[in-house]
């Protein structure tokens, strides 16, 4: 990582408000291609606002994200990617419908623009391009299943294909391990691990599971309220407390003793 | 003794048990048609299954003695043909509306409220209004079936469609996908098993308005010859029309099931293999 | 369980024998004396009187001279008040010849009339829009009550000019949308009767081409009664017969009572005095029992018979078993028309002219 190149994401005096009820303040900060920042905090502390400003579901009250120096597009678009806890994937297509979507979508021609569908050779090539993709997640042997046919494990993997094949500038992951067994979880984290490094992905990802945040990431931001009006909890919101850098592929054990050390409320 | 709500029938014991007010109904029509009978042979109020077979032969297998067509056939086609336009209508209409309001804020707002409006109208009440504006030809008919039971397609669908995930859409935009790839691509084809759902819940009322509009202006259709044999109580004509109807409202209910089966097994895999 | 499920069975069938039992013992069932009677009526010019009856206490006057109750009771929908009767819920009901012969007497139900009240003089009509004259009726569809008088009134009027039903198409239409209907452009002719009729004539450009005064006597508006429940109970021919000539009396009157009456008549048919009095001008009422009688005794009457019965059969309302037009037996005091084995349908004179002799 080069200090000297321009960050991807530049994140300047982060605002949101609703009202009078201040759920994110004076967030301040640059992310670089290529970073995997892990997400965590308490529950209701503002991370799925900060994940849904990302997105371009919902704008800043005050500040700005610039992605590539320009700000974000106020809706979702093809330079961010998302895998959400469920419902990520369209269950009336199969698994390989569900990845070529991406580039039927891609306006290249007049069928695409008016049906949504590509057909002949654009066609041949978007199923080509999804089944290597496919094959990235493991997933080749289920590409004519529905998702309902697929375990929740294979689930995910599809929504990560799926993202994948737009080659988005940035991939936004929201809790996207939180619903599955212990052992699937580990399958999962080998998996996006990979993809991050083969892909020179730009990853952000929401986490409830600490050690999850440390094994994964190459940074974690914990966001937190530092500042508490017992009479009046919404004047605050929370801010970004902790930037840790990690050295990835470990656990982290050392890092999380010290961070319980300074008594973190982590839910 | 176990308590009754753990206490199981067996698999002969459940299908006896569905039997049973069926053939309770048969005996108690058996033993009051012969006790009317006997007290009066013209009775026509209770008649004996013979005098069923006689009209379902002489309604459906032998040609009018006044017009020479057989005229259960004559009456099921036009009847089926202005259930089906109605319906037909109904369920377009209904796809259209519903999903634009799902979907599309600004067709929503002066729209809802005005759905939810006729919704609550009961359409016998503007009959008068109907006849005039659409006269009292076939277009009436179909009319007030679409009166009837499209607000209703509308608004489930309408309901079903806000009910997608809001992860799917934000999904699809994330893909590149415009409004109208979208709503092409993402939301009509996870609503057309809905709108056969909401079809099938619809087609008792559709029926019921088919029969109204039939009843009051009209020259075949099966609930025409109902009304017309009520003025001389041929209930040896109006039940096996009755049972008639019944069986062309299963087998229509049983089709659409069976289609939307076919064509979304996606929809009934999630929906717990296909049960209803 | 098999055990069980045997004893269930046994339960049941005993209980549906008692249904069974229920359902068949109808009012009409007992032909045996009775003291309890139910009549139904429908509004409609001629029978106006049958509210009045109840509401004046008159009818309660003759039940007690007789020792006898009747319940008078109004139903919003013709045919079913008569279907009513003929499933044996009523004792006795306001019909028209031709509903007599085609509802209750083609269902077995031996009926006697017992009050031979009006004949429809211009009641029942076939109108045309525009200027025109019945010929021109060819070719249209005519929104009409299939089956009804006022299909037998169309058919008498294209008889009358040499065209049969073949030369039109009759589109079976409720009476209770007639009106409406024929606001519609679609809808170029129409048969029916008061007050449907008088609303329909008075929209402009409109024709009324033929109606039932160029058939005088051949739609009869009747008292109909069971003629075993009659039989049984001379007490209930007596009282209503009784009260209705008292009325009769009363009505024909140029007195204030009479005028009391017609007016209580026309607010309860929803018109006012003098459009009641307008539909009475297009009904020959028999306001006395005299004249009934003389009625009765006519031979046109039987003639008139087997036209409506000829009517009835062509379209099937004898029901499919029976063979010809004389299959039902009708008795009047001239002779029987038919089928003399099979008489359901009688006029019977006797009680009318006990009231014309001042007997009861």
């Amino acid at each position: 990582m080069t200090k000297s190149e321009k960050p991807i994401i530049q994140i300047k005096n982060l605002w949101k408000e609703y009202g009078d009820n201040v759920v994110l303040e004076r967030i301040n900060l640059d992310v670089y291609e290529g970073e995997f920042v892990s997400i965590v905090g308490a529950s209701g502390c503002g991370k799925t606002t900060f994940l849904n400003l990302m997105l371009g579901t919902e704008q800043p009250s005050r500040g700005s994200i610039l992605l590539d120096e320009a700000p974000l597009d106020p809706e979702p678009s093809t330079e961010r990617g998302i895998v959400f806890q469920k419902y990520s994937v369209f269950p009336h297509m199969t698994a390989l419908e569900n990845v070529m979507l991406g580039e039927e979508f891609s306006k290249t021609s007049m069928s695409s623009v008016a049906m949504g569908r590509l057909i002949g050779r654009a066609k041949e090539d978007a199923r080509e391009n999804a089944m290597a993709i496919l094959e990235q997640v493991g997933l080749s042997q289920a590409a004519n299943k529905y998702p309902s046919e697929l375990s929740g494990g294979m689930q995910q993997r599809l929504a990560i294909a799926q993202a994948l094949i737009k080659k988005p500038r940035i991939l936004l992951l929201d809790e996207p391990f939180g619903a599955l067994d212990p052992g699937i979880r580990k399958d999962m984290h080998q998996l996006i691990g990979q993809l991050w490094q083969e892909q020179k992905l730009t990853v952000f990802m929401i986490t409830h599971d600490l050690s999850e945040g440390f094994l994964l990431g190459s940074r974690l931001w914990v966001f937190d309220k530092t500042r508490q009006d017992s009479h009046a909890p919404e004047r605050f919101g929370a801010h970004i407390t902790f930037d840790i850098p990690l050295s990835t592929g470990k656990s982290g054990e050392e890092e999380l003793e010290r961070l319980k050390a300074t008594e973190l409320d982590v839910a | 003794m176990t308590r009754i709500i753990n206490r199981q029938p067996s698999r002969y014991g459940r299908l006896a048990l569905g039997f049973l007010p069926f053939v309770i109904l048969l005996l108690v029509y058996i033993v009051a048609s012969d006790a009317r009978l006997a007290e009066n042979s013209a009775d026509k109020l209770l008649p004996s299954f013979q005098s069923f077979a006689d009209a379902v032969v002489r309604m459906g297998f032998e040609p009018s003695k006044r017009t020479g067509e057989y005229l259960l056939l004559n009456d099921t086609l036009s009847s089926l043909q202005r259930l089906m336009m109605g319906v037909g209508l109904s369920a377009f209409i209904g796809l259209v509306i519903g999903v634009g309001n799902g979907m599309v804020p600004y067709m929503r707002s002066p729209l809802s409220p005005l759905v939810t409006a006729i919704s609550l109208i009961p359409p016998m009440a503007i009959l008068p209004i109907l006849f005039i504006i659409f006269g009292l030809g076939e277009l009436s008919k179909v009319v007030l079936i679409v009166i009837g039971i499209c607000p209703i397609i509308i608004r489930d669908i309408q309901l079903r469609t806000d009910d997608l995930p809001p992860e799917q859409l934000i999904k699809a935009q994330t893909l590149g996908g415009s409004s109208w790839q979208i709503i092409v691509r993402v939301v009509l084809p996870q609503i057309m098993p809905r709108l056969i759902e909401a079809v099938r819940l619809t087609l008792g009322s559709a029926w019921l308005f088919l029969i109204a509009a039939e009843a009051i202006a009209a020259t075949d259709g099966l609930g025409y010859r109902i009304f017309l044999v009520r003025r001389y109580m041929a209930m040896d004509v109006i039940l096996p029309y009755v049972l008639w109807i019944t069986t062309l409202a299963f087998a229509m209910d049983w089709s659409l099931k069976r289609v939307s089966i076919l064509l979304f097994p996606w929809y009934h895999g999630t929906q717990g293999g296909g049960h209803d | 369980m098999m055990h069980s499920i045997r004893s269930i069975m046994r339960t049941l069938t005993l209980t549906v024998s008692m249904i069974a039992l229920l359902i068949t013992t109808s009012p009409a069932a007992f032909a045996a004396e009775k003291t309890d009677f139910k009549l139904a009526w429908t509004i409609y010019v001629g029978w106006m009187p049958w509210d009045y009856a109840a509401a004046s206490g008159i009818v309660d006057k003759w039940a007690d001279k007789y020792g006898i109750n009747i319940d008078i009771v109004q139903v919003n929908d013709y045919v079913e008040s008569i279907n009513q009767y003929t499933a044996g819920q009523f004792d006795a009901t306001v019909m028209t010849n031709m509903d007599a012969l085609t509802i209750p007497a083609a269902s077995g139900v031996d009926s006697t009339a017992l009050i031979v009240g009006d004949f429809s003089n211009g009641n029942d009509g076939v109108v045309l829009k525009g200027d025109k004259t019945l010929k021109d009726i060819a070719g249209q569809q005519v929104n009409l009550v299939e089956l009804s008088v006022s299909h037998y009134l169309l058919a008498r009027g294209l008889e009358s000019v040499g065209m049969s039903e073949k030369d039109v198409k009759v589109v079976n239409t409720s009476d209770a949308d007639l009106v409406a209907a024929f606001s519609s452009d679609t809808v170029t002719a129409v048969t029916t009767w008061n007050p449907l009729l008088s609303e329909i004539t008075a929209q402009p450009n409109t024709s009324e081409v033929f109606d039932s005064s160029m058939i005088p006597g051949e739609i009869i508006d009747l008292l109909v009664v069971n003629t075993e429940t009659l039989e049984a109970n001379p007490k209930l021919g007596k009282a209503l017969t009784g009260a209705w000539y008292e009325i009769m009396a009363t009505m024909s009157g140029t007195d204030a009572a009479a005028t009391e009456a017609k007016t209580f008549m026309a607010e309860a048919s929803g018109t006012d005095l003098a459009g009641y009095d307008a539909q009475l001008a297009s009904t020959k009422m028999f306001y006395t029992a005299a004249e009934a009688v003389a009625f009765t005794h006519s031979a046109d009457l039987m003639a008139t018979m087997q036209k409506v019965s000829e009517f009835s059969f062509d379209h099937g309302l004898l029901g499919e078993g029976a063979p010809d037009a004389t299959f039902i037996g009708i008795e009047t005091p001239s002779g029987v028309y038919g089928n003399t084995s099979n008489v359901k349908l009688r006029f019977n004179p006797a009680y009318m002219e006990m009231a014309a002799e001042g007997a009861l």
